[in-house]
């Protein structure tokens, strides 16, 4: 039994695939952590399909977060909620949801931008302080690091994230979502290295052309004989994961930040991890990953996002409230550093 | 003495390339040598490494010819990936553009303008503006470095884009003094680019809002 003296705030991630509620106390010790994700049976991620399980679900797990803290809804201080980015029909569930707890038990709400959760769970857990960021996800490939009262995009994909190129190179072969993991394994088999396009525009990245070439190299007739799907997914982890890492580096050097973060779904490769830490070393910097709980999309990142907004400039009227599917982390001024 | 070549210290360490002082038969250089980077697979790395040494050699040569400075090239040595160049004495803009005062920091960026409208003008993106990649000497001179991820290209779009990157850099690092700068880049581009060629000079400074409305997360609304 959790002992309440401290203030606690219900965090709720609700951008994409994944409904996730955390419950947070106002010190950054997380209680309790659910979450419930859509994995389709075919294709990509449909919002209408992903919006029905997470209205089907949201109390459910609501309620498991809060009996896991061993807590009652009423022992609740703040509400925050994922007001953006993401896909509309879903964060809108979070916010409805997170409007409706508030006023009704009297709480404060915050709406949070899900890209800067990521980073400040990520100072959190790892404990750093001021870190240029590499976030790659299935929705976003962001380098960013703290300046002029923003989180600031040094870096960005100019078309697709890391996470989307990887998975759709997956369907494609045939594996199911979420391919990442999968991928990762193929790739550990092989050595060969097909050459793909490697386009890097000073710190920015773009990967559908590199998408389109592994494509090709499925569809070839050669597949299967000259090469397999092994030397395929190497090559694709490799020249993508170079490239992210070389602009990664530029920033790193630009910067001159001492910290290095890796976050988002994506960080869970360890060939990934591997390459990022190497130029940490390289540049004298201190490296950490976002423990894996933590990195992907959840609830935790949002509710202490949300208590830090709150401690700062209070709570975000109702009528702030609105959902906001294409709002960039540096449009967003962050009060609570300077 | 003169006819040797020496290698003193590190001077920067880049993203791509080790920046080391010295002297070449008696001259101040830089020796910038493309490290191998053993975090990306061999091939990867000899391709990158080797293409854009000659890529930037190449490069400043020919963009000396049209008046732009940038330092001068001594020697190129391809299978060490390494650029022996002029010794540039100065001051990374990034690190002195808040101290200077905004007279000055609107000449520096006029010239910077200027440059980059040469550069465009001739057929040439320098693919990294940034305010890491100029170097303001103790007679207020201005160099462009950094010709790594240089391209060939006579497209508005690639010339755009050349602005984008510089604009968005403005923006992260210099936020505070992003009005006053981009203006004057931008009077510089144009003065340089010229009368005969305003139409198309113009075609490409409005194109960096159309670029910008691609971004990902960028609303509607706020498109142009």
């Amino acid at each position: 039994m959790y002992v309440i003296s401290r203030k606690l705030a219900l965090g709720i991630e609700s951008t994409a695939h994944t409904w996730s509620v955390g419950i947070i106390d106002f010190e950054g010790n997380v209680i309790s952590l659910v979450n419930d994700m859509y994995v389709p049976e075919k294709g990509g991620i449909h919002p209408i399909l992903v919006r029905e399980q997470h209205l089907t679900n949201f109390m459910k797990v609501i309620n498991e977060a809060l009996s896991e803290a061993s807590i009652s809804i009423k022992d609740i201080d703040l509400i925050a909620f994922s007001k953006s980015p993401g896909l509309g029909p879903i964060l809108k569930i979070g916010a409805q949801v997170s409007r409706l707890l508030s006023q009704l038990l009297k709480v404060p709400i915050v709406a949070v931008n899900h890209c800067i959760a990521h980073i400040e769970i990520g100072r959190l857990m790892c404990e750093i302080e001021d870190p240029l960021t590499l976030y790659v996800s299935g929705g976003n490939t962001i380098v960013s690091a703290f300046e002029s009262e923003r989180y600031q995009i040094f870096g960005e994909t100019l078309d697709i994230p890391i996470g989307n190129l990887i998975d759709s190179f997956a369907r494609d072969v045939g594996i199911p979502h979420p391919g990442g993991p999968k991928v990762e394994q193929l790739a550990i088999e092989s050595s060969n290295y097909l050459s793909l396009p490697y386009v890097v525009k000073g710190m920015d990245l773009s990967f559908t052309g590199l998408y389109t070439a592994t494509k090709r190299l499925v569809e070839s007739k050669d597949y299967g004989k000259k090469y397999n799907l092994e030397d395929v997914a190497n090559s694709l982890q490799e020249t993508a994961f170079a490239m992210l890492t070389e602009v990664t580096e530029r920033a790193l050097a630009h910067t001159g930040k001492e910290e290095l973060l890796l976050t988002g779904g994506v960080a869970a490769n360890k060939r990934l991890q591997e390459m990022i830490e190497y130029i940490s070393n390289e540049h004298g910097a201190r490296f950490e990953v976002v423990p894996l709980k933590y990195a992907g999309d959840n609830g935790a990142m949002i509710g202490w996002t949300g208590i830090l907004r709150y401690k700062k400039s209070g709570g975000t009227a109702i009528s702030d409230t609105q959902i906001n599917p294409k709002e960039r982390m540096d449009q967003v001024t962050i009060p609570w550093r300077n | 003495m003169s006819n040797e070549i020496v290698i003193e210290k590190t001077i920067h360490k880049g993203a791509e390339a080790n920046l080391i002082y010295g002297h070449w038969f008696g001259r101040e250089v830089i020796f910038k040598h493309r490290i191998p980077k053993s975090y990306r697979i061999e091939q990867i790395d000899k391709k990158l490494r080797i293409n854009r040494t000659i890529n930037e050699a190449k490069t400043l040569i020919r963009v000396k010819d049209y008046g732009v400075n940038v330092p001068q090239v001594y020697e190129i040595d391809t299978k060490n990936s390494t650029i022996v160049m002029k010794y540039i004495k100065g001051d990374k803009l990034k690190d002195i553009l808040n101290t200077l005062p905004n007279e000055q920091k609107v000449e520096i960026l006029k010239e910077i303008g200027k440059f980059i409208a040469t550069l465009h003008k001739n057929g040439h993106i320098h693919g990294d503006i940034t305010t890491s990649n100029v170097i303001v000497t103790e007679t207020q001179d201005i160099f462009i470095i950094d010709f790594g991820l240089h391209d060939y290209s006579d497209q508005i779009e690639d010339k755009s884009t050349d602005l984008h990157l510089f604009k968005r850099v403005l923006i992260s690092s210099h936020g505070s003094d992003f009005n006053i700068c981009y203006k004057a880049f931008l009077e510089g581009y144009r003065d340089s680019y010229g009368p005969q060629k305003m139409k198309e000079c113009e075609g490409i400074i409005k194109n960096i809002s159309i670029i910008e409305t691609r971004g990902r997360y960028v609303k509607k609304k706020d498109k142009i």
